[in-house]
């Protein structure tokens, strides 16, 4: 019973259903059960009929065979298949392989699928496709728990029927925001602006501006959120580019009522040239103290393909003076690059503006880039550094330098 | 799990598959494991009728697990039925399965099929090389050959590297084949190696010479060889050719390195416009240059010396000939330290012209610049493989002209290994017992000919691990 619905369902996905209806065959699909039944009859028999209890091997080939004359029929009459409904079965095929495909495509993907221009492109987009879904899957299957949950709750706090007192006023949502937005508005007359530098799209492919979008989205609600917000700039910032098309995806009707200044002027006529300050990993020179005078400027970039002295190029093409932050003296590092993200900039850069503290600063730096925090200074740490290697590993000792050296510049040795 | 090692019943299975920690997942897992350990086909079998008879069908993915475990035994038949299962329940198929069948069916006499379907592939997607690879091997196997080299310059249209087994195909099955047409084609596979630096390993090596001395009264005979210093065959006295390049391959390799290497896609990422006109001011004012050396570079030889010293050491060394030397640094060369001394850097200023770039530049492009604005005869000093640069270049016939132009004029000095007693001696002779100077090739390091005489470079390994390693042994071909 099992085997014949399994058929039957099969049968209808692959479509002939229609066909057949067609061409009068529905008599032969409906009921099928019939068929299928009596096959693994025979099957049973050809068990049975063998006492020595030999194994008919080929028995799996009478199953898939039998039942589907019809489909292979069906197949060779159909008629040529548009591109896009080619590639959309070719894709089906892998996720019947078993390849991370998304189940569900739409016609767009479908066809950025079909631009990419090699074959390791396009299963890379397929994978992203993949997960993606995945996550979108899992996010709707932990938020149907949650309403569950919830409404379980509800219904026990029914029974009790308890409203609580206090004094205090509930703070909703949308009066917190209310409050941020005063705040936000207020830096925006008084506060110490912070350039977002808009003109990386060229260096960009299109998912590199897309993630480069949503980690502006992200420094902008921490900023709005933080006591002392910036008023954030986004410089060189033209209409209808891929940045704006991005930001309208994610703020939508809120995108016109952002407290933040969108102009397509650069920085430098907006501001001062000596008040400018470059933020760029690849700056030979290292940030000391944070200062309040300064427009510090933060290239919106995410480069996931490694082109390294673009924002420090941008700069000197400018002449403006660059710095990078002082990770090496602070941070342990361990792997990874020295380019953070823009929302850890953002944390990164309140916390100075706040604080000035820069241990406290330095750890939004994911965990995974570094060890630990330089707590003593460099020179004491190497010289305990070498006694352990010294009592540990002896004469290896000068590699142990050597690589300790490589690590570490020499102009921060010499501090 | 191990694979059983007989077919097994219905109910057998069964009790495997409910022993299994996640019974969902356990056909694919026990097909898996049965590639793997390369179990009997019957056991399979049994497998796939146990599914057929639980399930009533059959995934796809079991499908083409079955079908590998019939590819890895060679099992035509087998193959046969699978494909014609698929064929009926599937309208296409996917790659994996594809490239199953056409690796399975071309090693069989049934290989006719397997160019059906690279066609059916086609329609779909590009074949992949060993797609080609099957189907031509399956042709030359049986001596189709026309259509072997239809294939393969098919697949040279699509931009597919030919892997080196196919190349060493064609040898193989040609041998002792007449007929000029064949011999053109083969001529030109050589010349694919030629144009695409590629060097034979050693099989293919004996295959290519097997064939030469194959060929119907063609008299060829080949002799293994090591080529000298100088260029010269051992054998037949044949001066190999130079490693210069020509004039408009010169001024080509020049200009992309201008435009690729130091511009890019912004001057200021390794340079800045000003500083790059500055420095061409004092190139063309001083022009030309013997040999350009990278100061950083070759300061860091020995670690355990003053970099300055290093320096000194190989700038007087050079300047022995009365070559024309110009050095590159960076400014911060100029601000007397503990490893820049102001007295040794006067000095050698008397020797040679100095160069120093800003701080933040990038002094390796140059390097390039200079060297290649002095001419064909200047050579540049460093350790530096120079891969990144290679990798600015867009093309990849620029590309392998920047390497034999590199090879032709790179000088690389390493400190040898008896060097660590220095005596007081003369500097130059201290100088010399303290590095191995590695000479820049005077002869080109790729297959050549003169139509009467072949010369082809050849690895002794099958996989070289160094792709700056250039072979030193040679099979020599000649027509007696």
């Amino acid at each position: 019973m099992q085997s014949a619905n399994v058929l039957l369902k099969k049968i209808i996905r692959s479509s002939v259903l229609p066909f057949a209806a067609q061409h009068g065959m529905k008599k032969d699909l409906f009921p099928p059960l019939s068929r299928t039944l009596s096959l693994s009859l025979c099957l049973k028999q050809d068990n049975s009929c063998s006492p020595s209890e030999k194994l008919d091997l080929d028995a799996w080939k009478k199953v898939m065979k039998s039942g589907l004359q019809e489909v292979s029929e069906t197949v060779s009459e159909c008629k040529e298949l548009s591109t896009l409904a080619a590639a959309r079965e070719l894709l089906e095929m892998w996720r019947l392989a078993g390849r991370s495909v998304p189940e569900n495509i739409s016609e767009e993907q479908l066809k950025t699928f079909m631009e990419c221009p090699s074959k390791s492109a396009k299963k890379k987009y397929l994978k992203y496709l993949h997960l993606k879904e995945l996550y979108k899957k899992n996010d709707k299957r932990k938020m149907d728990e949650k309403r569950e949950s919830r409404l379980a709750a509800q219904e026990q706090g029914l029974e009790t029927g308890k409203t609580k007192n206090t004094s205090f006023v509930c703070l909703w949502a949308n009066s917190m925001d209310r409050a941020y937005n005063w705040r936000v508005a207020q830096s925006m007359v008084f506060g110490q602006p912070l350039v977002f530098d808009m003109s990386y799209e060229k260096d960009m492919s299109v998912r590199e501006v897309a993630n480069t979008v949503r980690q502006i989205v992200l420094s902008e609600g921490s900023n709005r959120r933080s006591a002392d917000p910036f008023h954030i700039h986004f410089c060189n910032f033209k209409e209808d580019s891929l940045y704006h098309k991005e930001f309208i995806k994610y703020y939508r009707d809120a995108w016109g009522r952002l407290l933040i200044t969108a102009t397509d002027q650069c920085y430098t006529q907006l501001f001062p040239k000596d008040k400018l300050i470059y933020l760029t990993a690849d700056s030979p020179k290292v940030m000391k103290t944070f200062n309040h005078d300064k427009i510090y400027i933060i290239g919106s970039m995410v480069d996931k393909s490694i082109k390294t002295g673009v924002s420090l190029a941008q700069a000197k093409r400018l002449g403006l003076e660059t710095a990078a932050l002082p990770l090496e003296k602070y941070l342990l590092w361990n792997s990874g690059a020295k380019n953070l993200t823009l929302d850890q900039m953002m944390h990164i850069l309140l916390t100075l503006k706040d604080t000035g503290d820069w241990k406290k600063a330095l750890e939004f730096v994911p965990k995974r880039k570094y060890c630990g925090f330089v707590s003593k200074p460099m020179h004491e740490l190497k010289k305990s550094l070498n006694l352990i290697n010294t009592l540990k590993l002896g004469k290896r000792q000068e590699e142990v330098k050597k690589q300790f050296a490589k690590n570490y510049s020499k102009k921060l040795r010499q501090k | 799990v191990q694979p059983p090692e007989k077919p097994l019943q219905a109910e057998e299975w069964n009790r495997l598959k409910e022993g299994f920690r996640s019974p969902e997942i356990f056909h694919e897992v026990m097909f898996n494991s049965m590639v793997r350990y390369n179990s009997p086909i019957d056991v399979a079998k049994s497998l796939l009728t146990h599914v057929a008879q639980s399930n009533g069908d059959i995934a796809y993915n079991l499908l083409v697990k079955y079908l590998a475990l019939c590819v890895q035994q060679g099992q035509t038949s087998e193959i046969r039925d699978v494909y014609d299962i698929m064929k009926m329940r599937f309208r296409i198929l996917e790659s994996g399965a594809y490239n199953l069948l056409i690796k399975g069916l071309s090693n069989s006499d049934q290989w006719r099929i397997a160019l059906t379907l690279l066609e059916e592939v086609k329609k779909n997607m590009i074949p992949s090389r060993t797609n080609y690879e099957s189907c031509i091997k399956a042709a030359g196997r049986h001596q189709e050959m026309t259509l072997a080299f239809e294939l393969y310059h098919e697949m040279l249209t699509k931009d597919l590297v030919p892997t080196l087994d196919i190349l060493q195909a064609f040898f193989d099955f040609s041998r002792g084949m007449k007929g000029a047409e064949l011999q053109k084609e083969l001529f030109g596979i050589l010349l694919y190696l030629r144009e695409n630096q590629i060097y034979p390993h050693k099989t293919f090596m004996r295959s290519i010479k097997l064939w030469f001395e194959s060929i119907p009264g063609g008299n060829w005979r080949g002799h293994l060889t090591n080529i000298k210093d100088s260029g010269k065959c051992p054998v037949c006295n044949h001066q190999l050719e130079d490693s210069d390049l020509t004039e408009e391959e010169y001024s080509d390799l020049r200009e992309k390195i201008i435009r690729d290497v130091i511009h890019g896609t912004d001057t200021f990422r390794k340079t800045s416009p000003q500083e790059f006109e500055a420095f061409q001011t004092f190139v063309e004012n001083r022009l030309p240059f013997d040999i350009v050396i990278d100061g950083l570079n070759v300061s860091h030889i020995k670690p355990r010396k003053m970099q300055c010293e290093n320096l000194f050491d190989a700038v007087n060394f050079l300047a022995k000939g009365n070559a024309r030397l110009l050095v590159l640094g960076r400014k911060h060369m100029l601000t007397n330290s503990s490893n820049w001394k102001r007295g040794i850097m006067k000095e050698m200023q008397n020797k040679a012209d100095f160069f120093f770039a800003e701080n933040i530049s990038e002094d390796d492009a140059f390097l390039l610049y200079a060297t290649l604005q002095s001419g064909k005869h200047c050579k540049f000093v460093t350790r530096d493989f120079l891969r990144d640069h290679k990798a600015c270049l867009t093309d990849s016939l620029t590309r392998h002209l920047f390497r034999k132009w590199q090879r032709g004029h790179q000088i690389v000095f390493s400190p040898s290994a008896e060097g660590k007693h220095i005596t007081f001696l003369v500097i130059e002779k201290m100088f010399l017992s303290v590095f191995i100077q590695q000479p820049a090739f005077r002869y080109d390091c790729v297959v050549q000919t003169t139509g009467d005489t072949w010369h082809i470079p050849y690895k002794d390994i099958f996989e070289e691990k160094y792709s700056y390693k250039i072979p030193k042994k040679w099979l020599c071909i000649q027509q007696k």
